[in-house]
């Protein structure tokens, strides 16, 4: 008997998962082919965005069905977080006013990058000139104050 | 999965047109952004306007323009099936660059449409159109643009306007009118003007614009008289309510205003090639102010050069005719229909949106009509989301309805996940006694569900995991063709079947995966479910039933209609632009005559130093023709 596999894992997926598991499926797959996709010709810090979006809008899938569907059971939910289908740290962030469209936990990291403070997709469009293109490096995302 | 109409063009590609630029997305695929418009495309822009819907902001993505908020652009193929009926505005291929081909394409334009105003320029615009929706129609979308103006002297308030194209007009502040044909009574001055141009520029002198003797008309009392000894036998401001409709000299106005009316249509001149007699034969200018001077400027800038590019701003879209009774889709019934879309092509309510979009192609979610009721992603995203959450209460609430009814459904669906031919009863029933399905729960009062039945339906069902798959799928087919098709029909949902199914041994004995996909196959060939039921079902179920279908019906209706009106506009535009094109050649072509003339005209003139009168370009083009 495999004693050694975590609790989590040997545990079947609570009622439900298989309303989901296609859609989970799909995103597996995005994730497969973004993580095979070369990165030969793409700026060493942007190889890895599309893994990072690909992660935010699975957490966000579980997300809505889960707060905005009311699709799924807490159980549901639980499991999933627990075996790493959302990113439940992020999650928690989207549940505090003026994070509540935050693309990933590295921009609000401040020692990460270069200025010492949030990432610039974190500047709201209005505080921003007429115009402006931004796009962080860290995860590519191109603004997500709640505002915006 | 990954889908994107992203297609790499081979070889030289066409400049992109002015606002947009080349981008890498993190993919490697290469993506459009105009910085102007916020818009972002795979598709190079270019000969066909591709805009693209604003879309709710995104953190990913080109900013604001992936179709799905939330989405990045690489799963946004940026397919926008409500722009589809413009990819396929297209010229008929005939060769309008050949000025004969192209008059006799324009008479017949004029033909087919309705009879024209006889001094509304040459090539018969105005005409139909009139029930299409005004707020729907773009507008013009000049590329050219004023760039200088000088006074014509002797000929208050006229002056003449050079664009950026080097094309020029006439321009008369007073009535706020604008003509790209000269008029025949300013001919003359005009004439001077350009015989000055051309001497000034070869004595190496400041040109006119930059003189302020041709800044106005001041002092207008002199000039005149100047004018008249000039022998330019017109007189200036005082007769441009006569527009000389000479079959060479038409004025043209320039406007880009829309639905000015026709007081003069004349039914005898179809075709504005011919000589008209008619004196008043304009319409009232239309105005042509600095305001859209300042337009057209701001149309420069995010203008991309298009299909469109018809720079006349007398692109006239059309005075109103048959004014049918506009009935737009409301609001209302353009969300209900996009919501019968989702449930009509049995959209699974639990997937997210991009999926939708993702495979929109595959799902035919794109080539319906009810796709574009809707005009913006922000819409359809907010619409969806709000289907797909009643979508999934409606399916949860009817299972449970099922479940309540019978206690043997979840206990099957247990079973089905769980009953393995290496347990015996005594062993699964011990592993599982803690499962609420292996309970007897006082929910399941309605009938006796004990440990007995529950024997008896798992031996079953082992015994049954030992016959082949051919058998179990036949035995799934009877039990599917024993259920009426009052409760198995088209719009049934795999989701959510009957409990007459849900409780059959049978149901359970195929692998989950195989049988649903087993009775979606079923379901699909399932013709409708019977109208409203005569003999079963209550009276007010009924009743909210024929409404709901009344209610459908009827925006269904509204919109055959809309589809009906946009093909109408899309072939309107289409002979539009056709016509636009071959009249924009024809004029390119009479101002190179004019130019070739006017250079002749000044050698002459030098020659025998003013004494020979110059000879009329008019004459000339008649004899070109
Ligand atoms: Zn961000
Ligand atoms: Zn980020």
């Amino acid at each position: 008997m495999p004693a050694i596999r975590p609790a989590s894992k040997r545990k079947p997926p609570p009622e439900g998962f298989a309303d989901i598991e296609e859609d989970l499926l799909i995103f597996a797959n995005k994730m497969k082919d973004a993580q095979n996709t070369p990165t030969d010709n793409i700026p060493k810090h942007q190889a890895k965005w599309p893994i990072f979006q690909i992660s935010h809008q699975r957490s966000r899938y579980i997300y809505e069905l889960y707060y905005e569907k009311e699709a799924i059971s807490k159980q549901l939910y639980e499991w999933l977080l627990k075996n790493g289908y959302a990113d439940a740290m992020l999650i928690a962030k989207w549940k505090k006013n003026g994070y509540e469209k935050l693309c990933c936990l590295r921009c609000i990291q401040t020692k990460e990058t270069n200025f010492n403070s949030t990432c610039i997709c974190r500047v709201p469009k209005a505080e921003l000139k007429e115009g402006q293109d931004v796009q962080c490096v860290s995860c590519g995302c191109r603004g997500c104050a709640t505002g915006d | 999965m990954l889908r994107s109409t992203y297609k790499p063009s081979p070889g030289a590609l066409p400049p992109l047109p002015p606002g947009w630029t080349e981008h890498k997305a993190p993919t490697g695929h290469t993506y459009y952004y105009n910085a102007a418009t916020k818009e972002s495309t795979y598709k190079r822009p270019g000969v066909t306007p591709t805009p693209t819907p604003p879309a709710a902001a995104s953190p990913f993505g080109p900013p604001s323009v992936s179709p799905v908020p939330g989405a990045h652009p690489l799963a946004a193929a940026p397919m926008n099936p409500s722009m589809s009926y413009l990819q396929h505005q297209t010229v008929p291929s005939i060769n309008l660059s050949d000025p004969h081909v192209a008059n006799a394409f324009m008479a017949q334009y004029a033909q087919q449409n309705q009879p024209q105003s006889g001094g509304r320029g040459g090539f018969g615009a105005g005409g139909r159109g009139g029930n299409q929706q005004q707020q729907q129609r773009p507008r013009p979308q000049p590329t050219d643009k004023p760039k200088a103006k000088v006074a014509i002297l002797g000929c208050e308030p006229w002056f003449l306007v050079y664009t950026k194209y080097g094309r020029r007009f006439a321009y008369n502040p007073v009535k706020n009118a604008s003509y790209w044909r000269i008029p025949e009574k300013i001919l003359p001055a005009v004439i001077e003007l350009d015989k000055e141009r051309i001497r000034r520029k070869a004595a190496g002198e400041p040109p006119l614009e930059e003189d302020p003797k041709y800044q106005s008309h001041e002092k207008e009392e002199e000039k005149k008289v100047e004018a008249k000894e000039a022998g330019s036998g017109q007189q200036g401001g005082q007769e441009e309510t006569h527009d000389y409709d000479s079959s060479e000299y038409e004025e043209v106005e320039v406007t880009d205003d829309e639905g000015a009316d026709h007081h003069d249509d004349d039914p005898e001149h179809p075709s504005k090639r011919q000589p008209t007699t008619t004196e008043d034969g304009n319409q009232g200018p239309i105005e042509f102010t600095e305001d859209d001077f300042a337009a057209q400027l701001a149309m420069m800038e995010g203008e991309g050069d298009d299909c469109m590019d018809v720079d006349d701003p007398e692109y006239d879209f059309a005075a109103q005719e048959e004014n049918v009774d506009e009935e737009p889709l409301s609001d209302t019934d353009a969300r209900l229909l996009f919501r019968d879309l989702l449930s009509d092509l049995r959209i699974n309510p639990y997937s997210p949106f991009q999926k939708l979009i993702d495979e929109g192609d595959k799902t035919g979610v794109f080539s319906d009509p009810r796709y574009t009721v809707l005009t913006s992603m922000r819409a359809r995203r907010e619409v969806y989301d709000e289907w797909s959450r009643e979508a999934i209460q409606a399916l949860k609430e009817a299972r449970a309805k099922e479940e309540k009814k019978d206690p043997r459904i979840p206990y099957l669906a247990f079973l089905q996940e769980h009953a393995s031919p290496k347990l015996y009863w005594a062993e699964f029933k011990r592993k599982h006694r803690k499962e609420d399905v292996m309970k007897d729960s006082p929910a399941h009062h309605h009938r006796t569900f004990n440990d007995k039945e529950r024997e008896k339906l798992y031996r079953e069902h082992i015994n049954r995991l030992k016959l082949p798959q051919s058998q179990l799928k036949s035995d799934l087919k009877k039990l599917l063709e024993s259920v009426p098709l009052r409760q198995l029909n088209n719009r049934s949902s795999v989701a959510s079947l009957p409990s007459q199914i849900l409780t059959d041994i049978r149901y359970i004995s195929l692998d989950a995966k195989t049988r649903d996909e087993f009775i979606e196959g079923y379901i699909q060939g399932l013709v409708p479910p019977p109208e409203a039921g005569n003999d079963a079902g209550g009276e007010e179920e009924d009743e909210v039933l024929r409404k709901a279908r009344e209610e459908r019906r009827k925006r269904e209706k509204a919109l055959e209609e809309r589809e009906r009106r946009v093909g109408e506009e899309k072939r309107r535009q289409e002979k539009k632009l056709a016509f636009e094109r071959a009249r924009l050649r024809e004029e390119e072509r009479e101002l190179q005559r004019a130019m070739v003339v006017d250079k002749k005209g000044l050698q002459s003139q030098l020659a025998v130093e003013g004494k020979t009168e110059v000879p009329a370009p008019k004459e000339e083009g008649e004899k070109a023709e």
